[in-house]
């Protein structure tokens, strides 16, 4: 189909969406997007939820860490955001997510709010609680395994 | 604004995890609900020095009853800068509201927990606050999380009538569930609070601190009898 002229084109803005999990977590891009609908959906309703019309652009995920572009219908900022903070899984994944800005254009954003140059991961022995335990570390933020999972904890914390 | 956290062994991050996230996301400070367990020796000095953001110690005292929650008030009260009541039920939720040693209770409207106008009414006379839990509204779905939205709007109409004190939290109990101000604030307007109500509710943690801690300070040397500017050092 022919695209709209330039006037009858939907405004959009750009959130620009940090995303953090454990570093066993494997958060697809499909799977993030499915939730944020699904969050948008259950928060907001179909209605509010097809106005926002909430979309995945761009998206980075790696070692318990990630990056994105959601895409929402300007005037519906708000109404992303709320939306945004209730995903607090993607499929079984615990995630944390940080709307660190928004932009009109999806460039400017990226410039302005992704990309922050990161330490990589590293994987070591640590001993937290008296106790030896495999940590997957990053920037002074420490993940030690545990029985039932992770405990979030930082360089100063360990012993 | 502060944001009220539960960290390990309760939850599944350290007070100091919490700290670097929340500092990150914009708050001025954490309080930690569970600091007896997870830190007894919590050093805010050395958590600003490294996040930037404030720790306030503070307790929650869970009981089944009011005789069993109003034991260890005392201790808890003397021990810690803030004392939260965990409220579940109508009996529960009333005694937190008529304790006037009690900072704020906690979940009212949880389980079987209910408010009327009398609880309403006397946690306003007694300056105790009462808490919009936003935890379930942000991590369940379906039927559970209807029902925490309605128990937010009755307890939201209770507090706007009787102009109940009140503080707004998300619970966090690990650093992924920690939600910037802005995210509850868009949350706060989605469910039909003010934003200037969500903040409010954000920034009182940070001024019962602030009060608890000039009341626990040297500048009082007994309750309620405080060094005034008068008194010269002789």
């Amino acid at each position: 189909m022919k695209h709209l002229p330039k006037h009858l084109r939907p405004r959009w803005r750009y959130l620009l969406v940090g995303i953090e999990a454990w570093p066993d977590a494997d958060v697809g891009r499909r799977d993030f997007q499915r939730s944020v609908w699904f969050a948008a959906q259950n928060l907001l309703g179909d209605a509010t939820s097809a106005d926002a019309d909430l979309r995945v652009l761009a998206y980075e995920f790696g070692d318990g860490e990630g990056e994105a572009v959601v895409r929402a219908r300007r005037g519906y900022v708000d109404e992303a955001r709320a939306a945004l903070g209730c995903v607090d899984a993607v499929r079984d994944d615990p995630v944390g997510i940080h709307v660190r800005g928004v932009s009109g254009t999806v460039r400017a954003g990226e410039e302005r709010y992704l990309g922050r140059a990161r330490e990589n991961s590293a994987e070591e022995a640590v001993v937290f609680r008296n106790a030896t335990a495999q940590a997957v570390s990053r920037d002074g933020l420490v993940d030690v395994s545990s029985e039932g999972g992770f405990v979030g904890a930082t360089r100063a914390d360990l012993e | 604004m502060y944001e009220a956290v539960t960290a390990t062994p309760d939850g599944e991050s350290t007070v100091r995890r919490f700290a670097a996230t929340a500092a990150r996301q914009g708050f001025e400070g954490i309080v930690v609900r569970n600091a007896d367990a997870a830190d007894p020796a919590l050093d805010a000095a050395a958590v600003r020095e490294a996040h930037d953001v404030d720790a306030v110690d503070a307790t929650a005292v869970v009981a089944d009853d009011p005789t069993e929650a109003s034991g260890p008030l005392s201790e808890a009260r003397r021990a810690h800068t803030l004392l939260c009541v965990r409220g579940g039920t109508p009996k529960l939720n009333r005694f937190a509201a008529e304790e006037e040693r009690v900072d704020v209770l906690t979940k009212p409207m949880a389980g079987r927990g209910d408010v009327n106008h009398v609880i309403a009414r006397a946690a306003a006379d007694h300056d105790v606050r009462v808490e919009f839990d936003f935890g379930r509204v942000l991590r369940a779905s379906g039927g559970p999380r209807v029902q925490a939205l309605r128990g937010l709007r009755k307890l939201r109409e209770l507090v706007e009538q009787y102009d109940v004190p009140y503080v707004v939290s998300g619970s966090p109990t690990s650093h992924l569930e920690l939600r910037a101000p802005r995210e509850l604030r868009a949350l706060g307007e989605a469910v039909g609070f003010d934003a200037a109500q969500v903040e409010t509710g954000l920034a009182e943690w940070g001024v019962l601190a602030e009060r608890n801690r000039h009341r626990r300070s040297a500048d009082f040397i007994a309750p309620g009898l405080e060094r005034g500017r008068h008194e010269q050092e002789r």
